[in-house]
């Protein structure tokens, strides 16, 4: 995932006080000697848009590319996790339709 | 001649005219290379002489082989039929080693019910085929036969309770669920059901909490047990997000769909999400803008239209699909994706007349306005330079910061950076307004209080500098440049009345440096100026031997006296002899690398000290460091040497290093860097093709070694313009045009980007060298004032059509590329 308002659970619109939070949070969730490729990048979206300047500069000069990681987080927001029906589950066993 | 003629005399004899012994030999042998189609068909000839044991055996391992070589090509039919002939022909067991597996694998689950009712199939592998076909016997049609099996065979006995569970987690009835899994025993062949189902109700319950647990159950289970699928399913379910939708396209269909509902994807986003899984990670940006664009309709309202704004700069080619679809962007975006676009393909140069439209547009909205300064701050190429390497921008970039200052005045660094720039370039006056500005803003911001203790002192508003110095102090009161600032601005007020003869008010002044300073340099410096203050001759002849001892010997000695010579105009010579300084020994390396660091310190101290000051102090010493060079050296002391004739601009001295560091490290990038630097850094377009290759070699080696900063100074050298342009390549005719538009601004900017040298060079062609030195001697002054006069007339001359335009982007000589050098030093 390459946006840091979605690495960092944050909206576009959010405050330096929300965003320090944010990070703290995740990284207390995830420290470095858990995950540390995960740390860094949390690092490192933390310090792309920690101050308004800093997401000033990032609008305007980040050009990383999205990837299908941030189409899927973005979309996730909207699914809602449900149970398998027995049929798919059976047709998962090797049940002929 | 004949193909008959030419057939090989080595080719082995028919299996028919051979004996059975050689035979057998050669069976054996193909048999042992792997080759196992040629041994079949030998050791079937030898067994139609003779069905000896050991030829049956050879038969059997040479099916066997082939079976597997054709079954791990997934030609698993095959596999089996090969099989089916091993237990014909050679009378082996059918059922053991692979079989099952490929039965089960090939589909053939019919077979393996077959199997399954000869009551001749050993107990162990009855007991393995129960447990193959127990997913095959959870999902028969209804009303289809079971098996013709024990009565007391477990496949049948526990197969309603594992049919139950399914049902109960159909019906999300945890409670039943738990009571049919209790049920199956765990020797039973459904046991691997257990686990499945265990971590699909728990990822169905809830999900966040239960990957962890989900993902330990499942990771028990045996690779290729007989509910793969299924567990292959929810391997993939577990993973982190994003990592699930890669792994989604190993699935099959059914297998997808099954993680699509564990993650709630919503029907109409699935054909998008498998597409999307089907890309990979790091999909063509073309195709994945195409991808997004045909399925926005499914997409939340802005979302397609986001995403693919944010891979235009990467798909340039979308461009037009993207007007068609989302509609024309307006002017500031079209030069914002313009500008991205460029910077997407690793340039950045020819971005900049994109990134300068866009800041005019965006300084008009005084919502934008501090978007537009951060543009103006960005073509500054302050970014780029590292901080307290004030002095190393262009005046363009100097008109930049301000815009930049101009639209967001609360951009403290740039403010700091500004005046910084307006401090070396002499424009006090402007420095002074911005720190009026500043100054109300950060008014307890010592960098920025330090910075007007600077200005002030480069205007000789000592008074003043010390007022402001005192207020550093208060907020911070162990700042040692603030000190050294004060108590190198009495020095020189100290020297103004040496040179006055004004001794007793020299003396106060250095009585009043000796309150602020505190290093032993200092202290020396101190010394020998109240030496040369004092009223005493005799004592003073003592007191600057001492300072000479007090700094480490002659040769930093020497350039400390020297120096002084120069600032207080008196004669070096004699100054030498006075303190006794004997330049005859060839100096220790160690003393070479401190007088490096010297000459680094006076200037850094002493912003008002010239150039050819320092040059001339270190004449005196010149023979000395040339018999020096040739010492042996550590790797890094060379660096910091020849960095530090690099910007003192000693190509003599920096050539001489250069060299004796490349016999003792032949083809070292930084000092072919150097080398290449002593001798061509004002006319890089002169240096040699083999010096070329050298350079572009060293390039190589530097990047290699991780060594950016070497690689990106050998590109700065190689490619001047191209990496340091501030004009697009499609502009190439930028200079021919301003020449006939504007000539005096065409020389402007061939001095700007060239420097002096390379102006002079340009006169020197267009005039002829007689005139030119000609005009030299009577125009007289330095060379930055020639420079401005040869400005003037040029363009005179050029309106009225006397002087050729000069080849449009001719590679100019530009400055090496110091950013960060000043860390050398602090090491």
């Amino acid at each position: 995932m390459t946006d840091p308002y979605r690495l960092l659970g944050v909206p576009a619109t959010a405050d330096d006080e929300t965003i320090r939070l944010a990070y703290l949070a995740a990284i207390r969730a995830c420290p470095p000697e858990r995950d540390r490729h995960r740390f860094e990048q949390l690092r490192a979206a933390y310090e792309a848009i920690a101050s308004a300047q800093a997401r000033r500069s990032h609008a305007l000069f980040d050009t990383t590319a999205p990837t299908p990681e941030d189409v899927l987080d973005a979309l996730s927001a909207t699914f809602q996790p449900r149970r398998p029906s027995e049929q798919r589950l059976r047709r998962v066993l090797g049940e002929k339709p | 001649m004949s193909r008959k003629a030419k057939a090989n005399p080595k080719k082995p004899p028919s299996p028919h005219d051979m004996d059975s012994t050689a035979l057998a030999a050669r069976a054996e042998a193909e048999l042992a290379l792997s080759r196992h189609k040629e041994a079949i068909e030998l050791y079937k000839e030898l067994l139609k002489r003779e069905r000896r044991p050991i030829w049956v055996e050879g038969l059997a391992a040479c099916y066997a082989g082939r079976a597997h070589s054709l079954a791990a090509k997934g030609m698993l039919k095959e596999a089996l039929v090969l099989w089916r002939n091993r237990r014909q022909i050679c009378g082996k067991p059918l059922v053991e080693g692979p079989y099952l597996t490929w039965l089960m694998q090939a589909g053939e689950r019919g077979e393996a019910m077959r199997l399954l009712a000869d009551s001749s199939l050993p107990e162990a592998a009855r007991a393995e085929l129960e447990t193959r076909l127990a997913a095959t016997l959870l999902t028969l049609p209804q009303n289809t036969p079971l098996p013709d099996l024990p009565a007391d065979s477990a496949l049948l006995r526990h197969r309603p309770a594992a049919l139950a569970a399914l049902q109960a987690y159909g019906q999300g009835d945890w409670a039943a669920l738990g009571e049919c899994l209790q049920a199956i025993p765990f020797r039973s062949p459904y046991r691997d059901l257990k686990p499945l189902l265990k971590a699909l109700a728990l990822l169905t319950t809830d999900p966040a909490a239960a990957t962890d647990r989900a993902t330990e159950v499942i990771a028990r289970l045996p690779a290729d047990g007989p509910f793969e699928r299924l567990a292959a399913a929810l391997r993939c379910a577990v993973l982190p997000a994003g990592r699930w939708l890669t792994a989604l396209h190993g699935l099959d269909e059914v297998g997808r769909q099954l993680v699509l509902d564990l993650k709630g994807c919503p029907d109409p986003l699935r054909p998008l999400l498998l597409e999307l899984a089907k890309l990979g990670d790091h999909p063509n940006p073309g195709q994945f803008f195409d991808l997004l664009a045909r399925h926005r309709r499914v997409l939340p309202e802005g979302m397609a239209a986001n995403f693919c704004r944010q891979l235009l700069p990467h798909a340039a080619n979308r461009q037009k699909s993207h007007t068609d679809i989302f509609g024309a962007l307006p002017e500031v975006e079209r030069s914002h994706l313009a500008a991205q676009a460029v910077e997407a393909r690793g340039e950045r140069g020819p971005a900049t007349p994109h990134w300068r439209r866009m800041a005019e547009l965006l300084g008009g909205n005084p919502e934008k306005k501090r978007h537009a300064a951060l543009i103006w701050r960005r073509l500054s190429g302050m970014d780029l330079a590292a901080l307290g390497e004030a002095g190393a921008l262009l005046t363009d970039a100097i008109v930049c910061l301000e815009r930049s200052v101009d639209l967001d005045p609360d951009q403290r660094d740039t403010q700091l950076r500004l005046i910084a720039e307006h401090r070396h370039a002499g424009a006090l006056q402007h420095a002074r307004a911005r720190l009026d500005q500043a100054l109300p803003r950060f008014p307890k911001d010592a960098e920025l209080l330090l910075e007007a203790v600077r200005v002030a002192l480069a205007g000789k508003a000592f008074k003043k500098a010390v007022g402001l110095a005192k207020r550093v102090l208060e907020l911070d009161p162990i700042n040692p440049k603030v000190r050294r600032l004060i108590g190198q601005a009495h020095f020189s007020h100290a020297r103004k009345q040496i040179k006055a003869k004004n001794l007793p008010s020299a003396r106060k002044e250095l009585e009043a440096a000796a309150e602020w300073l505190r290093g032993s340099e200092d202290g020396a410096t101190l010394n020998l100026l109240r030496a040369l203050a004092g009223d005493d001759p005799a004592s003073a002849d003592t007191a600057i031997r001492d300072v000479v001892a007090d700094l480490g010997g002659a040769l930093l000695g020497g350039f400390h006296l020297a120096l002084e010579a120069g600032r207080l105009g008196l004669d070096a010579a004699k100054l030498l002899k006075q303190g006794k300084v004997d330049l005859a020994a060839t100096p220790a390396p160690a003393t070479v690398v401190a007088l490096a660091r010297a000459l680094e310190a006076a200037r850094e101290m002493d912003t008002t000290l010239r150039d050819t000051t320092l040059r001339n102090a270190l004449n005196p010493l010149r023979p000395a460091l040339r018999r020096a060079a040739a010492g042996r050296y550590a790797e890094s002391e060379q660096r910091l040497i020849c960095e530090a004739w690099l910007r003192r601009k000693e190509s003599e001295l920096l050539r001489l290093y250069a060299d004796a560091a490349l016999k003792q490290r032949p083809r070292q990038p930084l000092f072919v860097y150097f080398k290449a630097m002593a001798q061509y850094a004002n006319m890089p377009y002169r240096i040699p093709e083999r010096m070329q290759y050298d350079l572009e070699d060293a390039a190589e080696a530097a990047r290699a070694q991780g060594d950016r900063r070497t690689f990106q100074r050998i590109q700065d050298l190689l490619h001047p313009v191209e990496s340091d342009s501030f004009y697009p390549e499609d502009e190439g005719d930028f200079v021919g045009g301003l020449m006939n538009d504007d000539p005096g601004a065409m020389f402007e900017l061939l001095l700007h980007m060239g420097g002096e040298e390379a102006l002079f060079s340009m006169a020197r062609q267009a005039m002829g060298k007689k005139t030119f030195d000609a005009l030299r001697k009577e125009l007289g002054g330095n060379n930055k004032e020639f420079a401005r006069a040869l400005v003037e007339m040029m363009a005179q001359q050029a309106r009225l059509g006397d002087v050729p335009a000069p080849a449009p982007r001719k590679p100019g000589p530009r400055k090496p590329s110091d950013i960060n050098q000043r860390n050398l030093f602090d090491d």
